[in-house]
């Protein structure tokens, strides 16, 4: 589509184009909602702000270029600006991110042995993986949904949260150690043991 | 770390670039090549690359397993009321202008009997403009 089609879309035109391109995204951009605000109302305004934030803007938007990564930027702005304001959760201090290559000697290995740890990963319920991707602050929590579950390069997230690249990989790198030591947690609860890990890798860690 | 001189990289600096390797971006490290070939020569740390490596695409299965939602059925409905309201006076702000003449005839006939007749007519036209123009967010540029 030319600039020229798009200066003669008519208004109802561009409606349809819009609710063709990018409404089927609202699976995900609902889900990723959930994730961010932790709670089905909250999402749900969210992703309705998101597509009328999106469509106010859409005759800008040119075909071709990723539609699905903006729609995420228009999410996680509005996110950032509206919904955490009003859940008034504290900002991580910008030093405290960048601080991170002091804990270089820390690797993400939990101290559940690293069988246990793969077998309680394959095994844990929906549920604890939700909670313990719900337990780690915003800032890492976003950075790892659209990294691991949206599939987001770490310069595409850069451009969907608005910040540099270099503290994406900082928010990375943290966030996977805290979801990985959270789900250890979990694992704990539901029996995987450390020494059970250790002494024998074919053993079921489970305990009935 | 055991089978390298001291010039060599220590075994948690190459750990620690395991973010970078999970991103496909080993060369944004100050020093890849020396990883590269730390790899290739410490079993340990091949080991626990590998161990990551792993446990990353596990953590990275459960995620994608367990977050995957449906919008409820509404949402779609209501948006999509919304977006036909905004077609018409949100994506389009429109502004009216209205332009208001206002006439008023004001006649005295005298006649030749000397009565006087006074006349006020008042005429009033509104005319109303829609002016349509582009509204965008400007701070959402796509």
């Amino acid at each position: 589509m030319t600039s020229k089609d798009l200066v003669l879309e008519s208004a109802a035109d561009r409606t349809l184009r819009f609710e063709r391109d990018a409404l089927v995204f609202m699976d995900q951009l609902y889900a990723a909602a959930l994730r961010y605000t932790k709670n089905p109302e909250d999402a749900r305004d969210l992703v309705q702000d998101t597509y009328i934030k999106a469509f106010t803007s859409f005759h800008q938007f040119e075909e071709g270029t990723n539609l699905r990564a903006w729609l995420y930027r228009v999410l996680t702005t509005t996110f950032i600006n509206s919904y955490r304001k009003k859940q008034r959760q504290p900002l991580i201090a910008n030093n405290e991110l960048e601080d991170w290559q002091i804990d270089r000697a820390q690797s993400h290995t939990s101290d559940l042995g690293k069988s246990a740890e793969v077998e309680a990963l394959e095994n844990l319920p929906d549920s604890d993986i939700k909670n313990a991707l719900q337990e780690l602050p915003d800032e890492f929590r976003m950075a790892v949904y659209l990294a691991d579950v949206e599939g987001f390069s770490y310069k595409e997230i850069a451009e969907i949260i608005e910040v540099p690249a270099g503290t994406v990989m900082s928010r990375l790198h943290r966030g996977r150690k805290l979801l990985r030591e959270k789900l250890a947690d979990y694992a704990r609860d539901l029996g995987y043991t450390v020494d059970q890990g250790k002494k024998d890798s074919s053993e079921k860690g489970v305990t009935p | 770390m055991s089978a390298f001189g001291a010039e060599q990289m220590s075994c948690p600096e190459v750990l620690a670039s395991i973010v970078f390797i999970i991103e496909d971006a080993i060369d944004q490290v100050e020093r890849p090549d020396e990883i590269r070939s730390h790899i290739d020569l410490c079993p340990q740390c091949a080991r626990q690359l590998e161990h990551e490596l792993l446990t990353h695409t596990i953590v990275m299965d459960a995620l994608r397993r367990s977050c995957v939602e449906k919008a409820p059925a509404s949402l779609y409905e209501s948006i999509h009321n919304q977006l036909i309201n905004n077609q018409f006076f949100g994506a389009h702000e429109s502004t009216e202008v209205v332009t208001t003449y206002s006439m008023t005839e004001i006649s005295i006939e005298i006649d030749e009997f000397g009565n006087v007749e006074h006349h006020e007519i008042q005429i009033e036209q509104t005319h109303v403009q829609q002016i349509n123009r582009e509204q965008g967010l400007p701070e959402e540029k796509p």
